[in-house]
């Protein structure tokens, strides 16, 4: 991973730090490290383990809390997913956790089950389209934002504009979807508008055909500004000699934007795109069982939906978790794929070998 | 974004909107003629039910409670009502002596709104009052059902847990059989006289308290004349001059009279709860099933009436009469209806009250009536009758004799009848601190408003009553309203029968919910729910056909 791989070199400054008197820190470690690295490992190839265990115990100790935390709150439980394989009762003993043991193993069916329910592909289906949708409609909204944030000079007008466009993002999905109703819904304000000139039945809200449009829109303003904040980061770290430089050579405006800025937001457009893709398959939750029944199971029905049906609301935790299972599987798929896909275009992508 | 969030603000589904009756009626109204009901069985096993003779070997002795007699007695299945003022030195006491030894017990149950701290005022008198050391964990009511299941999953249940029955979905209705502990040897027979409020509570409700062979449930009672009233605002239908609709086909064009989107009135909300009332669809769950004249069991889904009354609603929405908001289940029904936005809202009865009430200082034009319910075709409508208990508190299996004694007391104060000293503790809390009463109407105040709901309303009630000192006029139609209707009321061959389904067959119907929603609205064909009906027979309805044909073979019919 880029972290560990980044943090190896460096991780032959905590010894020299301490050795060095720390007035001479900065320079010294940069100068020192270089040769000491490079010495280190043409003569073993590999640091032995034992030597990093010691050298590195210091900061071992403080990730442990937290990989503890990571053990107990995300591996333990993907044990939980065996019951992927029963027909789990989480009532047949005394405790959930006592009961797997006690719940009839099944086997693959709950897979086949999944396979045969027409709902659960139609919840497929719908997933992959927002997905679809969402890159095309969602993904450069928050980069054309940045750029055009990024070309606003005064500072006051700027930060006016960023608080108004991350303002949506702290609304709940509730009051989203509500602002939505009152303002394009049978009786929200177009509609009562155009009913005074005389055009009659306008509903966004409940258009089940629309309604795809519909969520990314509501996604769009609630979330297109938020997303721009690290974009933002990328282009201040540009520096501003290179487009003196370029404005120098007699590049105007739109030649520095695609010759400096975007090169400069590259990197960063293709980790998001990588990570985006690995998460393809969720694409809301919340936004969508809100607008369930306006719509219909048919249009609104994604595949979280799907398993907070099952699992949550119809008590079916061994097939929730099934589907669950197969979901998380086709992420892991799509993240690989995406950094493979990144890499042969030159870029990092999420993490590297 | 977890899904406790979501579920918490998710309109107004089925559970928000029966959430809503429970805080209305507070314990009196309950009866919810839509939901499953299910739960009971035979003995030793956690599936079926038990009735007739073996039910009543288990039941409590009933002894009336004569402490204060109701202006209006229960008729036909309906509540009881109440129509005089509050008189603070009047009031009788029911529970003599403290039943309570002070030992410390730890309910759950489930609360809307926001519960006050441990330890307040209200509940420091309840607990003196009743002699009890109660630790509430109240839990939210709108996601109950997921904390109650992983509560049931867990090691350490509390000592007493409040169970709606619109939460024994998938496994969790035999869950409870395994839980949670038989109250015989406590309440059988004449054990019940130590509890005096316990014993007034009418047998058809103990009898649904019957999980798995054995007394388990407290029952909070419920008038079996109770049906989603659809809810009119006679203000305005008599300015209008308009008539009440006396058929299906006179409403769906009083309807397209009245409704005018330039004016943003609309005719009415949704109206498919009542259109199964018009239509004489029964009730989901076990309530669902019925021997017909014809001799065949049949489940709601199969009667004929059960598209025509989807298709008559889906008429509605088509012709443009139903509230946008509604078709997009968005916002709050009874707001809109308050507002002239609606002129007819299918609620609980007990929201009559309540909209009367919270009205009476901003809008005192405003004057609601219920609408008869009308056959479809303009006769007798054909009513069946709901179950006279729909939520329980029950307590866990391994409790000590002294835990059990004390949550009997706090069920037996809380079942305190109107009229006495401890259903006013219990409803408005300590005179002065939590309320006052002026000209004989009790008023809560703000530390009453914050303090003074759900908990302890929910471990029991008694009877089905309405008494409202402040509109007693309210009181008075509400239950005219069941008595009338209540004439036209026949039960079901498993009516009061608490019963368990297999777990096998326990998803088979949750996907009808969703697909009326989706059908009215136009968002499913007709031929989607003759599929899925079809399909239900044939991966599991047929067979639980014959498990309940046995089920009624075995214990009688109750019609």
């Amino acid at each position: 991973m880029s972290l560990t791989a980044g943090s190896r070199p460096d991780g032959t400054r905590p010894p020299a730090a301490v050795e060095e008197p720390t007035a001479a820190v900065g320079a010294a470690v940069a100068k020192a490290r270089v040769p000491r690295k490079t010495s280190k490992v043409s003569k073993a190839g590999k640091v032995p383990f034992r030597v990093r265990l010691r050298r590195d115990r210091a900061l071992i100790l403080m990730t442990l809390p937290v990989i503890l935390l990571l053990l107990l709150f995300n591996y333990v439980p993907l044990l939980g997913n065996v019951v992927a394989f029963q027909d789990y009762d989480p009532y047949i003993s005394s405790n959930g956790v006592t009961a797997i043991f006690h719940s009839p193993w099944v086997g693959v069916e709950q897979f086949s089950r999944m396979v045969d329910d027409p709902l659960f592909w139609g919840a497929a289906k719908n997933t992959v389209l927002l997905f679809a949708l969402q890159l095309v409609l969602f993904f450069p909204i928050p980069i054309a934002l940045a750029l055009l944030i990024n070309s606003v000079i005064r500072p006051r007008v700027r930060a006016v504009a960023q608080a108004i466009m991350y303002l949506p993002h702290f609304f709940s999905w509730v009051l989203v979807v509500t602002v939505f109703q009152q303002i394009f819904g049978g009786a929200g304000i177009i509609a009562q508008t155009l009913e005074d000139h005389g055009w009659t039945g306008f509903d966004l809200m409940t258009n089940a055909s629309l309604f795809k449009y519909l969520v990314t829109a509501q996604a769009v303003w609630k979330d297109a500004g938020w997303g721009i904040i690290v974009f933002l980061a990328a282009l201040a770290a540009v520096s501003t000699d290179l487009y003196e430089a370029a404005a120098m050579d007699g590049a105007g405006r739109w030649r520095r934007m695609w010759h400096v800025t975007l090169p400069a937001l590259r990197p960063v457009i293709a980790l998001l795109l990588v990570l985006r893709v690995g998460d393809a398959l969720s694409v809301g939750f919340e936004q969508f069982l809100l607008q369930r029944d306006a719509v219909g199971v048919g249009a609104s029905e994604v595949l979280d939906t799907y398993v907070w049906n099952m699992g949550i609301q119809n008590g079916d935790f061994s097939y929730a978790a099934a589907v669950g299972l197969v979901k998380g599987a086709i992420g892991i798929c799509l993240v690989l794929g995406a950094n493979k896909f990144a890499h042969l275009l030159g870029e990092q992508g999420v993490y590297q070998k | 974004m977890t899904p406790n969030a979501a579920s918490a603000s998710s309109g107004p589904s089925r559970r928000s909107f029966l959430a809503s009756t429970a805080v209305a009626t507070a314990a009196v109204a309950g009866g919810m003629p839509l939901l499953a009901a299910c739960g009971g069985s035979d003995s030793g096993e956690r599936e079926g039910t038990t009735s007739g003779k073996a039910a009543d070997k288990l039941l409590p002795a009933f002894v009336a409670s004569t402490v204060a007699n109701p202006d209006l007695p229960s008729k036909n299945g309906s509540a009881s009502g109440y129509t005089g003022k509050v008189d603070l030195a009047a009031l009788k006491t029911s529970v003599p002596e403290k039943l309570g030894t002070g030992a410390p017990i730890k309910i759950m149950s489930p609360f809307w709104g926001s519960p006050p701290k441990a330890g307040c005022a209200y509940y420091k008198a309840l607990d003196a009052a009743a002699g009890t050391k109660i630790t509430w964990q109240n839990q939210d009511g709108n996601t109950y059902g997921q904390k109650l299941g992983a509560v049931l999953a867990s090691s350490s249940i509390p000592d007493m847990v409040v169970v709606p029955s619109w939460e024994l979905v998938g496994k969790i209705s035999n869950a409870v059989t395994a839980k949670f502990m038989d109250l015989g040897p406590y309440l059988a027979g004449d054990k019940v006289k130590k509890y005096p409020n316990l014993a007034a509570i009418p047998s058809d409700a103990w009898r649904m308290g019957i999980f798995g062979g054995a007394l388990r449930g407290i029952p909070m009672p419920a008038a079996t004349a109770n049906w989603i009233a659809p809810l009119y605002r006679k203000d305005v239908f008599d300015k209008k001059g308009y008539s009440v609709p006396k058929s299906a086909d006179e409403f769906m064009s009083w309807a397209k009279e009245a409704t005018s989107a330039k004016a943003k009135v609309w005719a009415c909300g949704d109206m498919t709860w009542s259109a199964w009332s018009f239509f004489g669809v029964r009730g989901s769950g076990s309530i669902g099933w019925d021997i017909g004249s014809d001799g065949k069991l049949t489940y709601r889904i199969e009667q004929p009436e059960y598209l025509e009354a989807l298709e008559w609603v889906r008429k509605l929405y088509d012709a443009g009469v139903v509230h946008p908001d509604d078709k997009a289940r968005s916002g709050d029904p009874g707001q809109r209806f308050t507002a002239g936005q609606t002129l007819v809202w299918c609620t609980n009865i007990a929201d009559w009250y309540g909209k009367v009430s919270e009205q009476a200082q901003s809008n005192p034009d405003l004057v609601i009536d219920a609408m008869d319910l009308f056959g479809a075709d303009g006769g007798n409508p054909k009513l069946y009758a709901s179950s006279p208990a729909t939520i329980w508190s029950l307590i866990r299996k391994g409790a000590s004799k002294t835990t059990v004694e004390n949550a009997l007391a706090a069920a037996d104060f809380s079942a305190a009848p109107y009229g006495t000293k401890e259903r006013m503790l219990v409803d408005y809390g300590v005179e002065g601190t939590h309320y006052t009463v002026k000209d004989g109407v009790p008023v809560k105040n703000d530390l009453g408003n914050s303090e003074v709901l759900n908990a302890w309303v929910m471990l029991a009630a008694p009877a089905a009553y309405y008494a409202h000192p402040d509109f007693p006029e309210v009181a008075r139609k509400q239950v005219e309203w069941q008595q009338r209707m209540g004439a036209f009321m026949k039960k079901t061959s498993t009516f009061g029968m608490n019963i368990v389904e297999p777990t096998r067959w326990a998803n088979l119907s949750s996907q009808f919910e969703q697909l009326e929603i989706d059908y009215v609205r136009g968002n499913r064909k007709l031929s989607d729910v003759q599929a899925a009906i079809s399909t239900w027979k044939s991966s599991g309805g047929d067979k639980l056909r014959d498990w309940y044909k046995e089920l009624i073979d075995k214990n009688g019919s109750a019609n």
